[in-house]
């Protein structure tokens, strides 16, 4: 049985998922992201209000995600963040 | 004669004590800081606010105790000194425990948006008053000593289940183990000098040193784990 994912992993794949596309419409995201639309809906929320990514509108009205630099951040952290968590039992 | 200076010259020694370890928390909280404001992590949060209560426990002890020392406060203020420090200190310890603890207790998805007023933590804080308290009621610092070598005895099994537990995989985690023991140590010598040595100065010393070597470890620690590859 594979283990439950993580809080932070489960950030760290939907930031990832983002980084590699640069802009990924919400219903690719959600895939990727493996998770249940509302789980999937409660993230994004999250995410968004925390500044690690964004919301983008063509002229055609359809929606994308952006990384922001926050989220660039973390994801270039995040080995260091989840290191220290782990490390110091946390 | 090591000793006899160190005890000749203890009030400005305690004051380079307060200002390392006041340096030394100041940097675990601005590197911590840094990891929760990216991750929003709880367990990260708890860990910050250790070493904040702990730099603010000790600025206050032997900075404010410098200048009664020197007679620039009014020695009635003595009590509230210790008292302050001595609250801070207790709830240092308890934001420590409870950064191993926190998982178990708010789950992974906790919805409290302060880690410093949220309904645990106000009983940690009625806890540390009801010490506090007692401590004024009584004279010295008994109930602190005491809650603080349990506090620590239950942290160091704590950490080391979590070093059983990821022996290979994390190798800081043994570090953190040892880190925590030391420190249950030093609360245990504190303890022992004032119920059975009679504050005994030498030893005194000595349990500062622990002290010291102790934060560095925490420092180390932080530093070490946190950096950059």
């Amino acid at each position: 049985m594979t283990k439950k994912r993580e809080r932070l992993q489960v950030i760290r794949d939907i930031l990832d998922s983002i980084r590699k596309t640069r802009n990924i419409k919400p219903t690719r995201l959600l895939y990727s992201s493996n998770l249940s639309p509302q789980m999937f809906k409660e993230y994004v929320n999250e995410l968004i209000g925390k500044g690690f990514m964004k919301i983008d509108i063509d002229k055609k009205d359809k929606k994308t995600f952006l990384l922001t630099q926050k989220g660039f951040e973390f994801l270039q952290e995040y080995k260091v963040i989840e290191n220290f968590i782990e490390n110091f039992g946390l | 004669m090591v000793y006899e200076w160190l005890i000749a010259n203890k009030e400005i020694l305690k004051i380079f004590f307060g200002l390392i370890i006041g340096i030394i928390c100041t940097a675990i909280v601005l590197r911590t800081h840094r990891l929760f404001k990216l991750s929003f992590h709880q367990g990260i949060r708890y860990f910050r606010n250790a070493f904040l209560f702990y730099g603010i426990a000790f600025l206050v002890r032997y900075i404010l105790g410098a200048f009664l020392f020197f007679n620039l406060i009014n020695p009635i203020y003595r009590q509230i000194i210790t008292s302050v420090f001595e609250y801070f200190l207790i709830m240092a310890g308890f934001f420590l425990l409870y950064s191993l603890l926190w998982k178990n207790i708010e789950g992974e998805n906790s919805k409290y948006s302060s880690s410093l007023i949220n309904p645990k933590i106000s009983l940690f804080y009625l806890m540390a008053l009801i010490l506090v308290l007692l401590d004024c009621f009584w004279g010295g610092l008994n109930f602190m000593f005491l809650s603080q070598v349990i506090l620590f005895a239950i942290a160091s099994i704590i950490s080391y289940m979590n070093y059983s537990e990821g022996k290979t995989q994390y190798k800081f985690r043994k570090f953190y183990f040892i880190a925590m023991l030391l420190n249950f140590f030093a609360w245990l010598s504190n303890a022992l000098v004032v119920f059975f040595f009679n504050y005994n100065q030498n030893i005194i010393i000595n349990i500062y040193l622990l002290n010291l070597v102790v934060f560095i470890l925490f420092l180390y620690g932080v530093v070490k784990v946190t950096e950059l590859k």
